[in-house]
C-alpha cells in the first residue's frame, strides 16, 4: 500500500478542478434549494446548457470561442423558464419532478444519433480548447511546463484553470454572499420560510422564485464551461442525474444556506471521494481474502464509491439535514 | 422500543445482504452475436459512408423457431446477444423498427441464416445494410395497431409500478425517488430465485419446479420475489420514514433523504449484477402469435391479461373494502382521516407493503417482457412521474390511468419521435398537465401552491 501516493491524490484531490465546478454547481444550487427553497434536481441540465454552448459555439458557428459564454447563458435562461414556467406557482415536488425529467431528455437529446450533427451524439464535441489555453500561455503559465510543489504539482494547463477556476468561485461566492445580504435575497429567504406571508405583504414570489431558479441555473451553466474547458471535451454521459445528486450531497455535507458550505463542501466531498476511491483501488490490486472469499475485487470500487455517497447522504438527512456547518434554523422548512 | 428498531434494521440489512451477495454474476461461457445496422451512402464518385442506426431491435431465434435473444441497436449501430452454444440460427431485423424512411437495402435482405460452423470464434457478427425507402412493408395502419399493443403493454407495467407511488404521496406527502429501485428490486429479487438459486433453499427440492441448487421455475420466483417486493416495502416504512415521521423530519428532508436511498440502491444492484441485462430462464424464447398486423408473445399476451386483473383487484379492493377506503381517506386528508379514528400510521404501513409488493409485480412483469438488468426501475421512473402528474398526484385511480396513458402515448409517438428519444413525449406530457391542469385528470381542483 503506497500511503504517500494516496494522500497526494487526496490534498489534489482537494483543490481540484472537480471540487471547482461542484463549487459552482453547489453555489447554483444553495441560492434555490438553500436560500429559496427550490428543489432543482436538474443542475445537470444546466451544466449541460454550459458545456454544449461553449462546445458548439468553438465547433460548428466559426466565430470566437468566447460568444459560447451568453450562447450558454441564453441556454440556460431557457431551460430555466422551461422548469419553472410550468411548476413555480405549484408544490415544491412538481418542480423536483420536472427539472429530473428535463435534464434527462437534454442529456438522451444531445446523445441521439438523430441530433448527431449537432451535438456529436454520445462521443460529443472535443478539442475547443485551444482559445482558452492561448489566453493561458499569454498570461505566462505555460501548459508544457510543470508549476508547484509536492503534493502539489500541477501541468501549466491544469493550473491555468485551476486558477481562472478558483477566481471564478471566489468572485461568485462573494456576489451571491452579497446578494443574499440584500434585501432581494431576504425576500428569497423569506419564501422559503413562508411563501403566502411574503404574498400578503405584496411581492410578486413567482418572479422572484424565477429570478432565483435562473440565477441558480446560470452559476450551473459557468460550471460546466469551466468543465468543458478543462476536458476540452463535452460528453453528453457527463451530465446524467446522478451528477446533480452528487453536487447535492456535496452542498448538503458543506451546509446549506451558506456561501461557505457550498465551496468547502465540494473540497470535503472530493477530498474524501478521491481517498477511498485511491484507498480501495490499491486494496483492491492486493486483496484481502477470509477463506474462499475475495473482499474486493477492482471492479467493486466504482459502485462501492457511490454507495457511500448515498449512504452519505442519507445519514447527513437522518442527522443533519442542515449539513455540517449549516444552521438547523435554516434547514428548518418544509415543501408542502 | 429501541430494540424493535433494531432488529428492523438488522432485517434490512440481512435482507440486503442476502439481495447482494447470493447474486454473483454468472460467467459468460456462450457465445455471441454481434448484430450491426448501418446506413449505406454512395457518394457520387462511388465511395461509401457508412451511419449507424440505433433502436433497431433484432431478434435471434433457433432452428424450430424459438425466440433465443433479442436486442435494440444503441448509437452505435452495434447491438450483442448472447446465445446459448453454436448452433444454427436466423437473425431477423424487425423492419417496423427502422427509423422512418429507410429500408434494408436490396442486398441485405431482414432475415439471414447462421450455421454452427460459422461460429469461428466466440462472437459472431452479421451486418445489416439500409438505405433510403420508397414506403415502408407496413402501412400507417397497421404500423399503429402494432404500436398501440405493445403501448398497451409498457402502460399497464407503468400503472402497476405508479400506483404505490402515488398512494404514498397521497397518504405521506413524500415523493419517493427511489421508487424505481423498488421496481428493479422485484425484478432482481425474482432473478435470484430463477436465475441464481439460493442453495440454502435446496431442501425444498422435492417440490415441482424447485431445483436441488434452490433455483425456482418462475412461476414460483415470481410470487417469491413479489413477497419480496412487499416485504421491503414495509422494511423500508419501518426502518426508515416511520421513524423520521415521528422525529418530525421535515418532507423536504425526506425527498433528499429518497434521492441518497436510490443512488445506494442502484449501486448495490450494479456491484452484484453488473450492468448486463439477463433475461429470466423460463418463457423467454417464445414464437409470436400473429393477429393480422399485430404480433404478440404468448408471454406477453398472458402478463397483459394479468397485469388487467391485478390493477381491477386493486382498484376494487380501494374502492370496497373497509382498508381501502382508509387509504384513500388518509390520502385525500390526513388529520381529518385521523381525527374520525382511522390509524394513518397502520394505513401507511399497508400502503408501503401494497406499493412495494406492486412495483416488484411490475419489476417482474417488465423483467419478462424486456430482460432484468440493475437499472430497469430508474428507467422508468421518469415515465411512472409524468404518469402519476397526469392523473393526479396522490390518487390512486388516478396513477391506474395516468401511467397507462403515458405508457401508451409513448409507445405510439414513437412512430414519429427515433426511438432513443422516446421518453421525451412524456415530457412534454408533464409540462402540458402542469400547465392547464395541474390537479391531473382524477385529481380535485385545489389550490396547489
Amino acid at each position: 500500500m503506497d500511503w504517500s501516493l494516496i494522500f497526494e491524490n487526496t490534498l489534489k484531490g482537494f483543490i481540484g478542478i472537480n471540487a471547482v465546478y461542484f463549487a459552482l454547481a453547489a453555489l447554483g444550487l444553495n441560492v434555490q434549494f438553500g436560500y429559496t427553497g427550490l428543489l432543482n434536481f436538474g443542475q445537470a441540465g444546466f451544466m449541460a446548457c454550459g458545456a454544449y454552448g461553449l462546445g458548439m459555439t468553438a465547433q460548428y458557428f466559426e466565430i470566437s470561442m468566447w460568444w459560447g459564454i451568453p450562447l450558454g447563458i441564453l441556454f440556460s435562461v431557457g431551460l430555466g423558464l422551461l422548469m419553472g414556467v410550468p411548476t413555480l406557482r405549484l408544490r415544491a415536488d412538481y418542480l423536483a419532478i420536472v427539472t429530473i425529467a428535463a435534464a434527462e431528455i437534454i442529456r438522451l437529446v444531445v446523445r441521439s444519433v438523430r441530433f448527431k450533427h449537432y451535438f456529436g451524439g454520445s462521443d460529443g464535441i472535443n478539442n475547443f480548447s485551444r482559445t482558452f489555453r492561448d489566453l493561458g500561455n499569454k498570461v505566462g503559465i505555460d501548459e508544457a511546463s510543470r508549476y508547484g510543489f509536492s503534493p502539489f504539482r500541477f501541468t501549466g494547463r491544469e493550473l491555468w484553470t485551476l486558477i481562472v477556476g478558483w477566481i471564478l468561485v471566489a468572485l461568485l461566492g462573494f456576489f451571491v454572499y452579497t446578494l443574499m445580504k440584500s434585501p432581494w435575497g431576504r425576500v428569497l429567504k423569506a419564501i422559503r420560510e413562508d411563501e403566502d406571508a411574503v404574498r400578503s405583504l405584496g411581492k410578486n414570489v413567482y418572479s422572484y422564485k424565477m429570478q432565483s431558479l435562473i440565477l441558480g441555473g446560470i452559476l450551473g451553466t459557468i460550471s460546466g464551461m469551466i468543465f468543458a474547458l478543462d476536458r476540452a471535451a463535452v460528453q453528453p454521459d457527463n451530465y446524467s442525474r446522478d451528477v446533480t445528486f452528487y453536487i447535492l450531497t456535496a452542498l448538503v455535507l458543506g451546509g446549506v444556506a451558506r456561501v461557505s458550505g457550498s465551496i468547502i463542501g465540494p473540497m470535503i466531498f472530493w477530498g474524501i471521494f478521491t481517498f477511498l476511491d485511491n484507498f480501495m483501488r490499491q486494496v483492491a490490486d492486493d486483496p484481502i481474502r477470509i477463506g474462499n472469499f475475495q473482499v474486493m475485487d477492482s471492479t467493486d470500487v466504482g459502485p462501492l464509491n457511490f454507495i457511500l455517497i448515498g449512504l452519505t447522504l442519507i445519514l447527513l438527512m437522518v442527522f443533519r439535514p442542515q449539513g455540517v456547518f449549516g444552521d438547523r434554523k435554516e434547514m428548518a422548512f418544509d415543501g408542502r | 422500543m429501541a430494540n424493535r428498531w433494531r432488529r428492523l434494521i438488522v432485517l434490512l440489512f440481512g435482507f440486503l445482504a442476502v439481495l447482494g451477495w447470493a447474486a454473483t454474476p454468472a460467467s459468460a461461457d456462450g457465445v455471441s452475436l454481434r448484430a450491426q445496422v448501418k446506413e449505406q451512402a454512395r457518394g457520387a464518385g462511388g465511395e461509401t459512408a457508412n451511419k449507424p442506426i440505433a433502436g433497431v431491435v433484432i431478434v435471434v431465434t433457433d432452428e424450430a423457431g424459438n425466440e433465443v435473444g433479442r436486442g435494440e441497436t444503441d448509437d452505435k449501430g452495434v447491438v450483442v446477444i448472447e446465445l446459448p452454444g453454436k448452433a444454427n440460427y436466423t437473425v431477423t431485423l424487425d423492419e417496423d423498427t427502422l427509423p422512418d424512411g429507410q429500408a434494408l437495402t436490396g442486398t441485405s435482405p431482414a432475415t439471414q441464416r447462421l450455421t454452427a460452423e460459422s461460429f469461428i470464434t466466440s462472437t459472431k457478427v452479421v451486418n445489416f445494410f439500409t438505405g433510403e425507402s420508397q414506403g415502408g412493408s407496413q402501412n400507417l395502419g397497421e404500423k399503429l395497431a402494432q404500436r398501440l399493443v405493445n403501448g398497451i403493454r409498457l402502460g399497464l407495467i407503468l400503472a402497476m409500478c405508479s400506483v404505490g407511488l402515488s398512494l404514498i404521496f397521497g397518504t405521506t406527502g413524500l415523493t419517493n425517488f427511489a421508487h424505481g429501485e423498488m421496481v428493479t428490486f422485484g425484478g432482481l429479487a425474482a432473478f435470484i430465485f430463477n436465475i441464481t438459486g439460493l442453495t440454502f433453499l435446496g431442501f425444498l427440492g422435492f417440490l415441482p419446479g424447485v431445483t436441488d441448487d434452490g433455483k425456482f421455475h418462475i412461476l414460483i420466483a415470481a410470487p417469491l420475489g413479489i413477497a419480496a417486493g412487499g416485504l421491503f416495502g414495509w422494511a423500508l416504512n419501518a426502518g426508515i420514514f416511520a421513524r423520521l415521521r415521528q422525529r418530525g423530519i421535515g418532507l423536504v428532508t425526506q425527498m433528499v433523504l429518497t434521492v441518497g436511498l436510490s443512488i445506494l440502491l442502484r449501486n448495490v444492484y450494479l456491484s452484484r449484477f453488473d450492468s448486463r441485462t439477463r433475461p429470466y430462464g423460463d418463457y423467454s424464447l417464445q414464437k409470436s402469435w400473429k393477429f393480422g398486423p399485430i404480433q404478440i408473445t404468448p408471454r406477453d399476451f398472458t402478463l397483459s391479461v394479468l397485469s388487467v386483473v391485478i390493477l381491477v383487484a386493486v382498484a376494487l379492493a380501494l374502492r370496497y373494502t373497509r382498508l381501502g377506503k382508509a387509504t384513500r381517506a388518509v390520502s385525500d386528508n390526513p388529520d381529518l382521516a385521523s381525527s374520525t379514528g382511522i390509524d394513518s400510521e397502520r394505513v401507511v404501513k399497508l400502503v408501503w407493503i401494497l406499493g412495494g409488493a406492486l412495483a416488484a409485480t411490475g419489476g417482474v412483469f417488465r423483467g419478462l417482457d424486456e430482460q432484468v438488468s440493475f437499472d430497469m426501475g430508474a428507467r422508468l421512473l421518469f415515465l411512472m412521474f409524468a404518469g402519476i402528474t397526469l392523473g393526479g398526484l396522490g390518487s390512486a385511480f388516478g396513477a391506474l390511468v395516468g401511467g397507462f396513458v403515458v405508457g401508451v402515448l409513448v409507445e405510439v409517438a414513437s412512430l414519429v419521435v427515433p426511438s432513443e428519444l422516446k421518453a421525451a413525449p412524456a415530457l412534454l406530457i408533464l409540462i402540458l398537465v402542469l400547465l392547464f391542469r395541474p390537479q391531473g385528470i382524477l385529481g380535485k381542483a385545489q389550490r396547489v401552491g
